[in-house]
């Protein structure tokens, strides 16, 4: 859902934005199979996927399934609502940008040379 | 379709209608009442509902609404409401073998105990079992109307003007005001909005399971909270990180933790609404949020000062002098904070999507020509709070279809600051208006 925003960055390498040096966290998120349904469709599930297989979350299937098992909800939750990456460095394909997050926490703001 | 009379709460009044409003929307309640029978300084509005199911789905998330009542009668005098009773036969045959009780209400007086006695004691032709006070099978309300100071002037009447007799069918949720009851929410700020209006915006915005809401000056999160209480997803950004993380192990996620919501409240971002990352696309239900206004509230967005030159590359993260480099910031007018919010919406609500915001005014200069409007959106509500000289509005908004012209404009932030097409808008109300509200809230 993020992209890079840097006024130079060039046009369609600004999403999505890379993972690096990350941290990760679990929560205490309960399962309830209605949320991760109707959590899907917002997904974007290519996104999604490569970044839990790059930080060794999960291996997700490569089509988002459309009639979901209890265990596809069961991981898209772990995934989506379980883990959080607790500091990264957030990488723009396009202009080299490095968005921080810290104690889970993205910082977005650009610096002053790049609004 | 039968007569039912919803009973509010007397807080908030304007606010009051457009809930109701909001929540047959939601419901997919069909609701018709009239209008012109409507006033702020009664409790009560009769409205046309196909069934008690309805009523009771009408009001299950109600704020502001105590209780839906069937109507049966509605006279001028007890004696007249006796015999319409007596007459009606629909409520003769069902609760021979219930339990129940009477509640009777006074609005503009209040009745003894042996007064209230009295009235119920004329009501016992009517077939029914034992009495029982808690959770009875059937709840008969008794109302009189004595009026207000408004309709009536000073004198107390000897007898009501209005007396209404019905079934108790539904219930509001008021009880909700308790739970979220900032005094026991454990990470607060100064900015935190108290539970009520947190509760009534979430209504506002249709807040629902599966629903995606943003909060783009998160604050202290008051909205992520009541948003995702009635099952949203929630997300949140603010300018100033120092809110988000809050104070040691008190923050946003804390109270996301104390309230159980941790599987809906969603992350939480440091972001300049002048400056965002989001992609721009339709992608929230609804955007939900109190902007700043005025620079004691904190409005500011990234830039620089005219003196201060563009830097010609990064900056170290930190300042020769050891200390942490923030980057630049201006103050952020409040003409400037509505037309940036108000076009992020237009990308970025789905269509059918709300806007709910609040607008503060001075309340002997508003007219109804300064709430902006915007093509691509239909104004729902517009409710004020008023705090004397000044006023907040919770202004509501939902955004009309994507049209295929605007694609060209969501693809470019550029495109669309140029037409911001808020034709009734006056900016310059706006800019007095900032430097008067800031002195009326010092002051006040
Ligand atoms: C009135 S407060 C909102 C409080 C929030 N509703 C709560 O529950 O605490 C306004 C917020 O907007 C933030 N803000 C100011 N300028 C901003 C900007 N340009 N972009 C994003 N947030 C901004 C402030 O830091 C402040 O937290
Ligand atoms: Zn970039």
């Amino acid at each position: 859902m993020l992209q890079c925003h840097a006024k130079s960055c060039p046009q369609g390498q600004s999403y999505p934005l890379a993972i690096r040096n990350a941290e990760l966290e679990q929560l205490d998120a309960e399962f309830n199979a209605d949320f991760v349904t109707r959590l899907m469709p917002k997904l974007d599930w290519a996104v999604l996927r490569k970044t839990a297989f790059e930080l060794g979350v999960a291996e997700l299937p490569a089509e988002i399934p459309t009639e979901p098992t209890q265990a596809d909800l069961q991981l898209i939750h772990k995934v989506a609502l379980e883990t959080r990456i607790k500091e990264a460095d957030m990488v723009c394909n396009g202009c080299g940008h490095v968005y921080p997050i810290k104690d889970g926490v993205p910082n977005m703001l650009l610096q002053d040379h790049e609004i | 379709m039968p007569e039912y009379l919803v009973i509010f709460a007397q807080f908030h009044m304007d606010f009051r209608l457009p809930e109701l409003e909001s929540l047959a929307v939601l419901e997919g309640v069909e609701l018709v009442y009239d209008r012109a029978s409507y006033t702020d300084d009664h409790p009560f509005l009769i409205v046309n509902l196909k069934s008690d199911e309805d009523a009771q789905r009408l009001i299950r998330r109600s704020i502001l609404i105590k209780e839906v009542v069937r109507l049966y009668a509605d006279e001028k005098t007890f004696e007249d409401l006796l015999d319409v009773v007596r007459d009606t036969k629909e409520i003769h045959g069902p609760y021979q073998n219930s339990s129940f009780r009477f509640d009777v209400r006074a609005f503009g007086h209040t009745l003894s105990q042996e007064e209230q006695v009295e009235r119920i004691e004329l009501f016992c032709f009517l077939p029914c079992g034992a009495v029982k006070i808690k959770n009875p099978d059937v709840v008969f309300t008794y109302i009189e109307d004595y009026g207000t100071v408004f309709t009536r002037g000073h004198y107390r009447p000897e007898k009501p003007f209005r007396v209404l007799f019905g079934v108790l069918v539904a219930k509001g949720d008021r009880g909700l005001i308790h739970t979220y009851d900032l005094k026991k929410r454990k990470y607060l700020g100064t900015t935190s909005m108290d539970a009520e209006l947190s509760l009534v915006m979430a209504n506002q915005a249709l807040a629902r399971p599966g629903s995606f809401i943003l909060d783009p000056f998160v604050g202290t999160g008051s909205f992520l909270i009541t948003c995702a209480h009635y099952g949203a997803f929630t997300m949140g950004s603010d300018i100033d990180g120092r809110q988000i993380r809050g104070k040691g192990d008190r923050n946003i996620e804390s109270n996301a933790v104390q309230y159980k919501l941790t599987n809906r409240v969603l992350d939480t971002l440091v972001a300049d609404l002048a400056h965002h990352p989001w992609r721009q696309q339709p992608f929230w239900d609804a955007i939900v949020c109190d902007p700043p206004y005025g620079v004691r509230a904190g409005a500011k967005k990234l830039g620089r000062g005219q003196k201060s030159k563009v830097p010609p590359g990064p900056l170290e993260p930190k300042k020769p002098n050891g200390e942490q480099r923030y980057p630049q910031t201006v103050p952020y007018e409040m003409h400037d904070v509505i037309v940036d919010l108000i076009d992020f919406a237009g990308v970025h609500l789905v269509p059918g999507g709300r806007l709910v915001y609040w607008l503060p005014t001075i309340t002997d200069e508003y007219t109804p020509e300064d709430i902006p409007t915007h093509p691509k959106f239909r104004l729902i509500a517009n409710s004020a709070q008023i705090f004397g000289t000044w006023c907040r509005r919770l202004i509501t908004m939902e955004k009309l279809h994507d049209e295929p012209s605007d694609k060209e404009a969501a693809q470019g932030a550029e495109a669309l600051s140029a037409s911001p097409a808020h034709a009734k808008f006056r900016s310059t109300y706006f800019k007095e208006a900032q430097g008067k509200l800031e002195q009326l809230k010092l002051s006040e």
